[in-house]
Parts: C-alpha cells; structure tokens; sequence
C-alpha cells in the first residue's frame, strides 16, 4: 500500500509552527516512516502535488490575494486540511490590523514609521499581492481539523500527523489542548 | 430541605440552594464564568445551563432555586453544544489573542471553560470593533477587549467594597466597563484596593506588577495574615523564586472573606526604602559596615554597661512572640522603667485600662456587617482600617446609617448620613448630651438615670459647636436603630481619657449596641500587633526619663517623626530595624533584620483572634530574624527569654475576647 502523501505550506504566520514540526526532532523520521512528506517551505519541493496528497497543513492566517490562492490550491489538492496554529486558525498575532484596517496598518509600516528613506511609501506595485483583512483560513476555505496553539506542542504536531498517516481521527484535547 | 437529582444522582439540600450549588454539593461540575462564592447570583454568562426536566428551555443554574423533586441534566448533547455555542458568542464579542495573555494557559477561566468543551477553534470570528484599554491606574489595567462582561469586577466593587467606581456604560455588544461617569481609573473614585482584579476571571484586568511574571500553576501560594493593620486580614503570598509576585486577599479569611486594601495587596511589591543590608557601628561619627560579632558585642557591651538604664521601643508590627521575648528582656530582666510600642499606647492604652474593671467589653467585627447604624466617632476607619470599613460601607446603599463624628475632616464624611465636625475635646460632652437626648425622649434601651439631662444637653451643644437639632438628630437615629453599632478611634483613645471610653460604653448600652447577646461597642486600634503590645503593659508614651541608651526594634516599620525626634536625644542608639529611615541615620548601632514575610510568627487583631503569620521568603544571609536578635542579646548578656508569650498575654484583662 502506498504511504498517505503529506504536504505542508505557510501564509500570514511566523513560521514558527514549521518550526515546532521540526522540534519533534527524531520523530520526524516516524512520521517518514508512515507517510511520505511530500512539498513543504523548508524542502525543495514547494508546490503539493498536483494529483492531490491525502493531508494538506496550512500555517498562518490569510491576509492578502496571495494567501487565498495558497489556501485555496491547498484545500483543492488536500483530502484533509489542517489548520496548523493560532494564525490559522484564530488569524493570531497579524489579525490585531484588523482592528485598524489595511490603510492604518501600511501607512505605519511604510509611511510613519521611523526610516532612513525620507519619501518612504506604501508599495503599489501592480504584480504585488492586495492585502485585505486578516482571517483564520476557517473564512475561506473549509478545514478538517484545526489545531491551535502558538506554536503548537512538537508533541501536538507529531501526534496530530502521526493520527492522520494512520487513518484515525487526532482528538486535541487535556494535554493537547492549548491555545497559547 | 429539597431533594433534586442531578445527572441521576439524588441529593438533599436545604430550600433556596441554588441548582449550582447543590450540583458542587453532589460533586458535579457545572462550567461557569459569572458566578462566584462571594457574590450574588447574576446569571449573565449563561454558561451554567442545565436541562430541567419539564421546563420548556435549558436554565441558569446559578440563578435556579431547587425544587423539591426537580430533576436536572448537565451533560446532555444538547446542553453541551449550548454551552459551545454561548463560548463562540463570548469570543466573537471581543478580541482574545490568547497566545500574548498574561492568563492564557491555565489562569484564564474562559480558556479553560473552552478547554473543558473541546473547542479547537472558535466557529464565529470575532468583529474586529476595538474597545477601550485604560492604562491611568497605578496598580492595574483595564483591558475592554478581554473582557466578558461577567460584571464580576462591578459587583465585587459594589456589593463587597462598597464602592461603587466600576459600572457598565453603553448597551448590548457595545457594553464597556467604565469607571465612575467613564473617567480615567486613574482620577475616578477607586480606592485601589485591587479586589476587581482578584475576581476578573479573564485578563480584562491585571495586575502592573505581577502580570507576566508567571502562571499560577509556578506560584507557591503561602497562607498567612497583613501585618498592614490591627485588622488582620487573611492573605495568600504568592511565591515565585523567592520573590512575592503579589499578595491575594485569602476567600476562607475569617476577617475580610478575601478583600484587602491598597496597602494589604499593594505595599508589598512597590516597597522602595532601601534595606539595610550589613550590620553597623557608627564610627568617628560615620556608620561602617561590620561584623554580627562585632555589633553583637558593642550591643551587648552597652546594655550589661547601663541595664535598667536602658530605654526600649518596639515595633507592633512584629509578632506576639517577638513583642512578649523584646518586653521580658528589657522590661523583666534588665529591669528597664521605659519598655514600650512605637504606638506608645495611642490608639490602646485607655481601652486596656477600661477593660481592667469591665472585662472583655469590645465586640467582634463581625458585628459590622449586619448593623443598620453605625457611629463612628474619632475614627477615620476608611483611610487607616479600610477593610474594617468595607463591612459596612457596603451596606450603606442597602440602607445603613453612618454617623460620622470627627473633628477632622475625614474620608467618611461624603458617605455619612449624619457628620458631625465637633469641637476639639468636647467629646465627652457630647456623648453624655447624646445620653441625656434618648434618657429625656424615653428612648433609652436599658434604664440610665440621669436627673441633670437638661444641664447635659446644653453643655454637649455649647461644648461641641454643633445644634441642637443635629444632637437631637444623632441621639434619635441611633436610639432607633435595632443593631446599632459604635466604632471608635484613636480621635477618642489619643486623649487618654478613661471616661470617654466608660461614656461610650454607657451609651453603647443605652441604645442596645451592647446587650447580653450583642456587642456592638469596638475601638479600631492601630498596626497588626496593638493589641498584643498594650496587653504586655507596652503602652506608654515614651519620654526618656535619664536613659541614656534607647534599644529600638523598629523592624519593617515606619516611625513618626516626633518619635525619632525624642528617640535621638539619647547619647547611645541602637536600632534594629529592615530599611534605612530616619531613625537608622542617628544610630550608633543597626542591626538588619528580616522584613513581614521573612518571618513567622502571630498577631492578635483588633477583635481578638490569634492568627498566624507565615514565612514566605528566605531572606539575605546577612540579616537575622528580629526573634535570633533578642535571644542572642538575652545569650550574650548571660540571660534567656523563657516566657511562654500567650501565656504573657492573658495574664492582663483584655478589652475584647482572645480567640
């Protein structure tokens, strides 16, 4: 039988998430072992497969153009969809924007913020991606298992792909269960 | 009593428990955010929905009474997904970022409620409308976006504090809690006692000092008593590394039920005297650090040199032992003539001395709480007892009568029904023309006769500057009341006056605020050990007398000024004390020693009970706890303090009953 395919990728997050997958350490090759880890944003491959993989992991919320398409080639390729951690599945850190608006947040960043450049402005390059508000990926496209935490546990992640690899159902909850 | 069965469990419970209650009774846990132990029944989460079997829909059940028979679910399928759906309105209503609060991960009870349902994920995401965060508080901050609206903090506010700062503005989703007319919390009418804090059950409001430091689950949490007052209030220390991360007010105290004040809760983290941190003998004229040894055996030296000649203070902050070890010493065995608190038995010493004929005759606070009158005479209670005044003020809305009298202006005066600004002294005058009022009106509740009432009333009125009408006023509201009340301070106790306290008594019996069953007479005392030090006969004014070394234990105290003034016209001064002040830059000797929480030991509060005091943190190794001080003076001047210090203490008649 062939091993369930596993892609990952990350949005508006911190990459920190990716980072706790990778703090699982040596169980990451358990996880090789019952699946194969097919695209992710730290390997080579970046794209999942095109003929479709069995569990997609989104990190980060979604907080431009460029993100729906992630998220929405995702969710098309994937059978399950993971929201991976806070930004995904609350909107997180970057959601706090949302409380002044796109405009608000920009011009802070580019045009007041303290800088060397004395005509500093907001990007408009046309090939660049339009921002909008920040959303967990829940308002775009449907997930399957959300899992939150910031980041989650290595322990959350490996028990939550190790479940799905397998089959089963991962059910967070007491231990991991944390939103923080 | 009413049986009910919850989740097929059968269980009896008096009539009018609360559906809540009796489930915590049968041991069952029903999730809850509004709701707490100290506070009236509100019913505004929602959360605690109950399926009752025959009623059309889920109900509250910390607002539900029990019914005899009543048969109650708390786990049903639907009940439990109610109970996820009233979860995803409380977060969609405001903006949790829960990975950067300071309660996220264990503190925080609506979390936890979240945790307890399973929720992965909120299924309705928030609006994004940005609320009110008020940062103008010294001690705390006022976060709109985290909070639930449980109006546990309004309510602890009103109905515990009696304050009323904290109300709810604006209507629906758009509700914030503001203070007062939706001033800054820093200039509204808080009186920083911290309590809304301690019952906020998300991160809406945190404390400045302690927020972040850790969660609770890394705190140790050491029981003891506030040396703040001779109230006493029960606390929880909380520890982390050897460092008090705050203090809460302790919900089982016997005293406050959990409240303390700004200087209970506060004081302790935002200490910023500089401690004494090496023993020191002044030196051609400058104080050098030395060695224990050698301060030990220049204190030691001068004591054996001079012996009854030595003039000693002590510290009602420290504890009973510390208290009853400094009063063997000096006063037992170096038969020393001054041996007395830094209080000098202000605010004590004549309540004693009335105690000696008329036995235990002051009352318990909690007579506070049910009083529908209370006088309060010479005692500014809300400014130096304020959790003492708590019991009452609370009541005040509810119908309660304060009478105010007080030459000074004082914090009660706005919240007084009657305030009365007497003349200086003419306070026996006055409750002896209150006396005659309710003996000539026949409204007197035990027989008193006086035949010269009319001479009386005039002398109280000319005596005192106020009217007749406001004497006639006063005497009337409180003949009339049923569970009056009288409450008195060192205004009355600072005079000195024995017949002042006799009057009072005579008229707390007049109006049945003293009977054989109530005892609603009480004087407010000063710091945590009062009571202990005017029992050990350390109550009088000290004025040197040929002395010419003084030993002050002053310990973590403050000292007035006046004290220092005559403390200082001694030749030799040794000072044990935890913080440089004053008093330690005219020392010839300082010996550090440990602060409230360093040590442990007992205090005997204004009402009588004897509670312990914990050792909560360990303290530099260079400084010795105030009780090793005095034993290795007693070692080193060839003596031993032996006394057995309760036994000390109910060797004198106390004004109010030792528990």
């Amino acid at each position: 039988m062939n091993k369930p395919k596993i892609a990952s990728d990350w949005m508006c997050g911190c990459a920190g998430c990716h980072m706790s997958l990778l703090d699982m350490d040596e169980r990451i090759l358990q996880v090789i072992e019952l699946a194969d880890l097919r695209s992710t944003p730290i390997t080579d491959l970046k794209e999942p497969d095109a003929g479709g993989v069995d569990v997609g992991v989104l990190e980060g919320g979604i907080n431009n153009t460029a993100n729906e398409e992630v998220a929405h080639k995702m969710r098309k390729r994937a059978k399950i969809l993971v929201a991976l951690g806070d930004c995904a599945v609350f909107g997180g850190v970057p959601a706090m924007r949302n409380l002044c608006g796109v405009e608000a947040a920009l011009r802070r960043a580019y045009v007041e913020a303290e800088s060397n450049e004395p005509n500093s402005q907001i990007p408009n390059d046309p090939e660049l991606a339009t921002m909008t508000k920040t959303r967990a990926i829940q308002e775009v496209v449907p997930v399957d298992y959300n899992v939150p935490g910031c980041p989650p546990d290595a322990d959350v992640i490996f028990y939550v792909l190790a479940e799905l690899a397998q089959g089963r159902k991962p059910e967070l909850k007491n231990d991991l269960l944390h939103w923080h | 009593m009413a049986k009910i069965t919850i989740n097929e469990k059968q269980i009896e419970v008096p009539e009018g428990t609360t559906v809540l209650r009796a489930a915590e009774m049968a041991g069952i846990y029903i999730p809850r955010l509004c709701d707490h132990k100290e506070l009236t029944p509100y019913g505004g989460c929602r959360l605690c929905i109950v399926d009752v079997e025959g009623a059309r829909v889920p109900m509250a059940s910390c607002t539900l009474p029990v019914n005899n028979g009543m048969v109650v679910h708390t786990e049903t399928e639907a009940i439990k997904k109610s109970r996820e759906f009233i979860l995803s309105m409380l977060f969609s209503e405001r903006n949790h970022f829960c990975p950067f609060c300071q309660v996220s991960g264990g503190d925080c009870e609506l979390q936890n409620a979240a945790y307890h349902e399973e929720m992965t994920h909120w299924p309705i995401q928030p609006g994004w409308s940005d609320f009110k965060v008020d940062t103008t508080h010294p001690h705390f901050i006022l976060d709109n976006n985290r909070c639930i609206l449980c109006r546990r903090c309004v309510r602890a506010c009103g109905e515990l504090v009696g304050n009323f700062t904290l109300a709810v503005a604006e209507r629906g989703a758009a509700s914030i809690i503001v203070a007062d007319t939706d001033v800054p919390l820093g200039e509204s009418t808080c009186i920083k006692c911290g309590t809304c804090v301690q019952v906020c059950p998300t991160g809406a409001l945190i404390d400045r000092t302690s927020a972040y430091q850790s969660h609770d689950s890394q705190l140790e949490e050491i029981k003891s008593t506030c040396v703040g007052c001779s109230v006493g209030c029960a606390t929880k220390i909380m520890v982390r590394d050897n460092r008090i991360v705050r203090i809460e007010g302790d919900w089982e105290g016997a005293v406050n039920h959990g409240l303390l004040c700004e200087h209970g809760r506060y004081d302790p983290v935002t200490e910023s005297r500089k401690r004494i941190t090496s023993p020191q003998i002044r030196k051609n004229g400058k104080l050098e650090p030395v060695s224990w040894n050698e301060a030990m055996s220049a204190v030691a030296n001068k004591i054996m040199e001079d012996k009854s000649g030595v003039a000693a203070v002590v510290s009602t902050r420290l504890s009973a032992e510390t208290l009853n070890a400094f009063k063997e010493l000096f006063a037992d065995k170096f038969q020393s003539m001054l041996v007395t608190s830094v209080e000098e038995g202000v605010p004590t010493a004549v309540v004693t001395s009335f105690a000696q004929k008329h036995e235990a005759f002051e009352g318990k606070l909690d007579v506070l709480r049910n009083a529908d009158t209370v006088l309060c005479i010479g005692a500014n209670i809300h400014r130096s007892h304020m959790v003492a005044g708590f019991l009452f003020k609370r009541n005040l809305s509810k119908g309660t009568r304060l009478i105010n009298i007080d030459p000074e202006s004082s914090d009660l005066d706005f919240m007084a029904n009657i305030s009365l600004k007497t003349k200086q002294g003419s306070d026996l005058a006055l409750i002896r023309g209150l006396q005659a009022v309710i003996v000539k009106e026949g409204l007197g509740r035990s027989p008193l006769s006086l035949p010269d009432a009319g001479q009386l009333i005039e002398k109280a009125v000319s005596a005192t500057g106020i009217s007749l009408e406001e004497l006639n006023q006063t005497a009337q509201v409180l003949a009339r009341s049923i569970s009056p009340v009288i409450l008195f301070g060192k205004g009355i106790t600072a005079q000195r006056d024995e017949a002042i306290v006799e009057e009072l008594h005579r008229l707390a019996v007049l109006v049945g605020a003293v009977d054989s069953e109530r005892h609603g007479l009480l004087s407010i005392k000063g710091e945590s050990n009062s009571l202990t030090a005017t029992l050990l006969g350390m109550d009088k004014a000290f004025e040197l007398n040929g002395q010419k070394t003084v030993y002050a234990a002053i310990g973590d105290d403050y000292v007035s000024r006046s004290l220092v003034e005559r403390v200082s016209k001694a030749s030799y001064l040794i000072v044990q004390a935890s913080y440089e002040s004053k008093l330690t830059e005219k020392a010839d000797v300082i010996l550090p020693v440990t602060i409230w929480a360093e040590q442990e030991g007992h205090a005997i509060n204004l009402d009588g009970r004897i509670q312990s005091m914990q050792k909560a943190i360990t303290p530099l190794e260079t400084v010795r706890e105030n009780m090793a001080v005095l034993n290795e003076i007693a070692a080193r001047t060839n003596t031993a303090i032996e006394s057995d210090w309760r036994k000390t203490i109910l060797a004198r008649k106390s004004s109010v009953s030792l528990n």
